[in-house]
């Protein structure tokens, strides 16, 4: 399962969001349900599926499907 | 229908691999559901931090165990309020269950930060402070509500300490939070219906930079990382399934590679791999496992593809086994498919196949079963079998709140039923086989020490069970003090055994009509003509009660159509009846009372309540 499959994964399961949807603009912004509580999830979530873990910076910075990938990039998590 | 096996397909996935994000879209299927077989239950939780990432693994693990759950979920830090406030959401969804999750870092500053600063005197002063607030408010919830509440004590986190020092201390930061741990259980244990759930042990053995976020509890408040809130999910479901009444009661074990390494039919007593060096030890000490279920009342049995033969003479003949066939309650040794040899042994039994516990190493013999008998538990075995031990109890399925003396001699209990079933092919006549068979009821009125056993003979009888109303041992207690309100126990012993309590009856007395709100047996009493006693018992007594008429009503679940026709064939008349239930009226002034049959010994234990 290629990094990208994986992440947008874990998206469409936390967000309910189709895979197909998801792309540059997804971001707490655009999706309705993100919020705080759904954001913890989501740290949890993505910690969990690339065996990482967020410093406190990074994991509320990640309010964004690009951001999330430059901060998964950094961990040495290719996309 | 789809949708249920929609959702029995996403649990046996969910089982598989329990990541979060899988949690977060099952969570939103059951959201979703519109109707399922999953049985509904009503939850609340109060709490003085954030929990909200654990509410999707515990409606994911609550199903698991066969349950929807409806959850409340309290404002943040607002506990106190809820329960105090009789008009609070906590009261007005309908609570069956109530979860009180408390963090120690919001409840004190003296027994964490501060700690160090805080004379001795004053933090004993505190500890009790803690807990008198504690036990204030589910003292006031317990006088509103009947519903069971589970309420975490307190893990070892964030330890303001003194380094080394800490631990030369009697009253190092350690000992204050055990003492905090031990006196909350103490003060708790008097009201009824109250549990711990060990947050103390859970951290223990998950670890604490395992299980604390030390991140997330500075940013959001939210203290568990993600391998707590697994373990917690499954903790908390452990409560749900054991105060439903839930609980399994059967464990089948497959034999060659789960019993013992290698196959018995190939590799000879000699050959297989079981004594006191690796790697048979693994087996070994995943039989002590075994025993120690036994001995906690589950029943085991096999289920294995082999010659009956070859696994016998391992039973009886190897010296390392640690279980013998004296432990097993029966056995389905065959080449058919387990499927139907569970079913075989589930009638044999006479208990229902959704309390087994199927375990076996071969994932296509799992798959099978998980695919013919959903209802069925089934642990596949994985890995060394140094884990097996740890495979059979992380999901606490045999789980129970309370402990009973029937609970350590029901294994022995249905062997001794088993050897009935011997007998009634030797004995001539069934007359013959029941004189034979010396059986004596008593009948009386529960007392303090068997009230315990009285409730849970409510919550786990499912098909002897007329009305199937599940009752706590606290809400017994309540009631019991109703001058219109009877309590029954049955208990039976026969030549073989004393069975113990396996019998319980309520009445209640309603403007001179005597209502059976309860009549529930042991399926291990049943066929000897225990329940005809049972029923005239309960008829005469409230014939010379002065009661002129006895309703008996039968409420229909899915275990429970054996009993459909129960009343008719006491000679209650049906009054009224439609899909989920009937009503018989039996007139005492009309009808003669059905004898007591003459083959039981019968005895009446009249005590003043």
């Amino acid at each position: 399962m290629s990094n990208e499959f994986k992440l947008k994964e874990v998206l469409n399961k936390i967000f309910k969001i189709e895979i197909s949807s998801i792309n540059d603009e997804t971001s707490v912004d655009t999706v309705d349900i993100w919020d705080s509580l759904k954001h913890l999830n989501l740290v949890i979530a993505l910690e969990e599926a690339f065996n990482i873990t967020f410093t406190e910076e990074e994991s509320v910075e990640i309010m964004s499907y690009p951001l999330i990938k430059a901060i998964l990039n950094e961990h040495g998590v290719i996309i | 229908m789809s949708e249920d096996i929609k959702i029995q397909e996403a649990i046996s996935q969910l089982g598989k691999d329990r990541s979060i994000a899988n949690y977060s879209s099952f969570e939103a299927l059951l959201d979703n559901l519109t109707s399922s077989s999953l049985e509904p239950i009503k939850i609340s939780v109060v709490r003085n931090f954030t929990i909200e990432p654990l509410i999707p693994i515990i409606k994911g693990d609550f199903a698991r165990c066969g349950f929807l759950t409806d959850i409340y979920l309290g404002g943040f830090d607002v506990t106190a309020s809820e329960i105090l406030n009789v008009n609070s959401g906590l009261y007005s969804h309908g609570t069956q269950l109530l979860l009180v999750a408390n963090w120690l870092e919001g409840i004190t500053e003296i027994l964490t930060q501060k700690y160090l600063s805080t004379s001795n005197a004053k933090i004993d002063q505190e500890i009790s402070r803690i807990v008198g607030e504690i036990v204030g408010l589910i003292s006031f919830f317990r006088t509103n509500s009947n519903a069971p509440v589970v309420i975490n004590n307190f893990p070892l986190i964030d330890s303001p300490t003194l380094g080394i020092l800490n631990a030369q201390l009697e009253s190092g930061h350690t000992a204050s939070i055990l003492k905090l741990n031990k006196e909350l259980l103490n003060s708790l244990k008097k009201i009824p219906d109250v549990f711990i759930v060990d947050y103390f042990s859970i951290f223990s053995k998950i670890g604490i930079n395992q299980g604390y976020d030390e991140r997330y509890w500075h940013i959001a408040r939210a203290p568990l990382k993600r391998e707590m809130l697994l373990a917690l999910g499954l903790e908390y479901s452990k409560y749900v399934r054991a105060l439903k009444g839930n609980a399994k009661k059967c464990l089948v074990l497959d034999c060659d590679n789960t019993l013992w390494g290698g196959v018995i039919g190939e590799d000879g007593m000699d050959g297989i791999k079981l004594d006191t060096a690796y790697p048979g030890n693994g087996f070994i000490s995943f039989q002590t496992e075994i025993i120690n279920l036994y001995n906690r009342g589950v029943l085991v049995a096999l289920c294995s593809k082999n010659n009956e033969e070859d696994v016998l003479e391992v039973l009886d003949k190897h010296p390392n086994m640690i279980l013998r066939r004296s432990h097993i309650i029966a056995w389905q040794i065959n080449w058919n498919d387990k499927a139907t040899n569970l079913s075989l042994l589930a009638k044999k039994l006479n208990i229902g196949i959704d309390s087994f516990v199927f375990v076996d190493d071969n994932a296509i013999e799992c798959e099978w079963i998980e695919r013919k008998l959903p209802q069925v538990s089934v642990v596949h075995l994985k890995g060394d079998p140094s884990s097996f031990k740890r495979q059979i109890t992380e999901n606490g399925y045999f789980d129970t709140l309370n402990f009973t003396d029937e609970d350590k001699n029901r294994s022995k209990m249905y062997i001794s039923s088993a050897m009935g079933e011997e007998l009634k092919k030797s004995a001539g006549s069934y007359d013959e086989y029941l004189r034979n068979l010396k059986l004596c009821v008593e009948i009386g009125t529960p007392s303090d020490t068997t009230i315990s056993r009285f409730s849970q003979l409510t919550q786990k009888t499912n098909q002897f069970n007329l009305t199937t109303i599940r009752y706590s041992a606290g809400e017994i207690s309540r009631m019991i003090a109703d001058p219109n309100i009877a309590f029954y126990y049955l208990k039976l012993s026969d030549k073989f055994t004393d069975l113990g309590i396996v019998g319980v009856a309520i009445t209640k007395t309603e403007k001179g009509v005597c209502n059976i709100d309860t009549l529930a047996l042991s399926c291990r009493a049943l066929g000897r003509g225990v329940e005809d006693t049972f029923i005239s018992f309960i008829l005469g007594r409230a014939k010379v009660t002065g009661h002129k008429k006895v309703v008996g009503k039968y409420i229909v679940t899915k275990k429970n159509a054996q009993v459909a026709n129960f009343y008719g064939k006491h000679g209650f008349k049906r009054v009224e009846s439609n899909e989920k239930m009937s009503l018989w009226n039996f007139e005492l002034e009309e009808k003669a009372i059905p004898p007591l049959p003459d083959w039981i010994d019968f005895s009446l234990i009249t005590e003043s309540k």
